[in-house]
């Protein structure tokens, strides 16, 4: 069968941000859906989007409430949120309450009434809140499932997409013939770990389309349910893989120890101890970014905006100004209770928002100190879907991350994440004649060739300053400990790698 | 605590449209259980008859205090009142006779709509059950003026 021969199932906008990407686009139109989870996981708020987004007085939304939460309870309460239009009642979304029809009839006089309703409205949306407390009555001569098996059919044939709303635990979703019925099952989960509540949503079933699978960080705020999908909601943007530009650090030799700048689209870590001046780097290279025209993002969890571009005017950086242009954007995240795709949702957005080229995140430390503790364990996880999705449409991101010191051992990164990144840049201190200095050395460049040599720098109020030559007379000097040799000290230029690849 | 003049006002002007609406050639209900039941069936169907039934006993209980004529009156389990004839209304069409039992009780229930609801709620949900003229001037329940 050709394409065109194909009926084409329209997707409907969900009115949850993030869901129409985790749906594959929207949702399908006529489906028959079952939004399942415990009390209070959002199940209710999320139906309630999707009728707000959808409603219209030509195609209302029917909105049936059985027993459970007053009617006028959960409008108060819902009407809280900012998707809620109290104009869009009764006009265009309509609350009818069955209660009194499942108290006194059976199942086969609820459907009789919706029936009815039905076919007076002829709504574009159905919603049965919640159609589990319908099961009151063992000796109904209607079950549950036939009940759902009938309104299905009916629901589809009036051209009505629905929504089924109930409570289940996560152990009733195996064998439960009642979800065979569904075209899509969504899950809604809340869990406690160890001081914070988690939120998942997991699609589990949606016919005739592609879902994101696996499970989706969501939240409900002022707005309602926001989701974020796995994938960040990249899925959808077309790749502009870089075009294999070297972005400047506007640190001259520093450029010249990347063989002319930062691959465009690379993923850097820079790694050190506290002090090093990994911040300061990963300034210069924003502030030159937004000089070169580069729209950029820091993402900073260890001290405010305001701070932060503060320590940066001092070092002669403008970031004020590329702020105030919309050039640039310093997030500060640092709530209470973050999970990491809603971090990286934000960090995104930003980037998205004024098309920024160059990313820095200051730092990894800092960002997994915001996370709620139940995310720490997906870090590196949700960074390399990150790190993957953003380098994919071009944007270069510098990541900063703090390692312990030592005199035996020369660690890149204390996540093990060295794997993600394209090139490291590693700073650290050494003790040289009485003096800690500080020292710098590219350790890879997986996208061509760099300096092998071991550079000293000083931050001034210029910002990192490479110093000299390479250090050719001290052995050793990645220790921290080095010791002096007799050889002479070099006149040479910086020599470039062939592409040796070190161990991280 | 009395119902509000913007509550009176709003109930005064629905009491003075169904007087309105009398139609000469059918017996006709008093204006005040017109409105009632208008009420009734709007709000019935979304927050059930028992919903309705306890919103409508409670309007009663707190208007009975201010209008002690009110206590022959009931809500029954089907949320209809009971006993609202017993009581001498005035209301005539065209005069500003309106019995101060029926606008208190109908400012009771658009009051505890308002208060549970909120305002652009319980408008949206009047305007459905009487034409915008009604409301013609109104932007709140309040009365302010457009």
């Amino acid at each position: 069968m050709s394409t065109q021969d194909k009926v084409q199932i329209n997707k409907l906008p969900t009115g949850v941000p993030g869901l129409d990407e985790i749906v594959g686009g929207g949702l399908p139109e006529f489906s028959f859906n079952i939004i399942a989870g415990a009390p209070g996981s959002g199940k209710t708020t999320l139906a309630h989007q999707f009728v707000f987004a959808n409603a219209t007085p030509e195609r209302p939304a029917l909105y049936f409430t059985v027993l459970g939460e007053s009617t006028i309870k959960m409008l108060r309460y819902q009407q809280q949120y900012t998707f809620f239009d109290p104009s869009k009642l009764p006009g265009s979304i309509r609350f009818i309450n069955l209660s009194q029809v499942v108290l006194e009839k059976d199942l086969g006089a609820v459907l009789d009434q919706i029936t009815k309703e039905v076919e007076k409205a002829s709504p574009s949306v159905v919603v049965v809140d919640s159609f589990r407390t319908m099961v009151r009555k063992p000796e109904s001569d209607m079950d549950l499932q036939s009940f759902i098996q009938r309104l299905a059919l009916f629901l589809a044939s009036w051209q009505a997409t629905t929504f089924l709303i109930g409570e289940y635990a996560e152990e009733e979703l195996r064998d439960n013939p009642i979800f065979t019925v569904a075209d899509g099952l969504f899950w809604l989960r809340q869990t406690a770990e160890r001081n914070s509540i988690v939120r998942k949503l997991q699609v589990i079933k949606l016919r005739g389309q592609d879902s994101v699978p696996g499970l989706h960080t969501f939240r409900i705020t002022d707005a309602g349910v926001q989701a974020f999908s796995r994938t960040f909601g990249l899925t959808a943007h077309k790749r502009n893989p870089p075009g294999g530009r070297r972005l400047s650090f506007g640190i001259a030799e520093l450029d010249k120890m990347l063989d002319g700048g930062v691959p465009e689209g690379d993923s850097i870590l820079v790694a050190g101890s506290s002090g090093t001046g990994k911040s300061v780097l990963a300034t210069q290279f924003i502030a030159e970014g937004t000089r070169q025209g580069e729209p950029g993002i820091i993402a900073v969890f260890e001290e405010r905006p305001e701070a932060y571009a503060l320590r940066a005017s001092n070092l002669g950086l403008d970031l004020e100004t590329p702020q105030k242009d919309g050039k640039l954007t310093i997030l500060y995240l640092r709530p209470l209770d973050l999970s990491v795709d809603e971090t990286m949702q934000s960090i995104l957005d930003a980037v998205q928002k004024i098309g920024a080229k160059r990313l820095v995140i200051d730092s990894l430390a800092g960002f997994e100190m915001a996370l709620s503790p139940g995310f720490r364990a997906d870090f590196r996880e949700s960074l390399y879907r990150m790190i993957f999705a953003l380098t994919a449409i071009g944007v270069t991101i510098l990541s900063t991350v703090e390692v312990d010191e030592s005199f035996t051992e020369f660690p890149f990164s204390t996540y093990s994440i060295s794997f993600l990144c394209d090139d490291i840049i590693r700073m650290r201190y050494v003790s040289i004649d009485g003096q800690l200095r500080k020292i710098m050395v590219v350790i890879k460049m997986r996208g061509g060739n760099h300096a092998k040599d071991i550079r000293e720098y000083e931050i001034t109020s210029k910002g990192v300053v490479i110093l000299g030559k390479r250090l050719t007379n001290f052995q050793a000097l990645i220790s921290g400990v080095p010791v002096h040799s007799d050889r002479p000290g070099s006149t040479e230029e910086p020599a470039l790698d062939t592409g040796i690849e070190h161990k991280t | 605590m009395t119902a509000t003049p913007g509550m009176r006002d709003l109930a005064h002007r629905l009491l003075i449209y169904e007087a309105g609406a009398d139609n000469a050639s059918e017996p006709m209900e008093p204006p005040a259980l017109r409105v009632y039941e208008k009420l009734r069936l709007s709000l019935g169907e979304f927050v059930g008859v028992a919903g309705f039934q306890s919103l409508a006993s409670r309007a009663l209980t707190l208007s009975r205090a201010e209008v002690p004529s009110l206590r022959a009156a009931r809500v029954a389990a089907d949320g209809s009142l009971q006993g609202l004839g017993n009581i001498e209304t005035q209301f005539e069409m065209g005069k500003d006779l309106a019995g101060d039992g029926e606008i208190v009780l109908i400012a009771r229930m658009l009051g505890l709509l308002r208060l549970f609801l909120g305002e652009a709620l319980t408008l949206s949900l009047l305007r459905n059950a009487w034409p915008g003229e009604v409301f013609d001037g109104r932007n709140s329940v309040h009365g302010r003026k457009a």
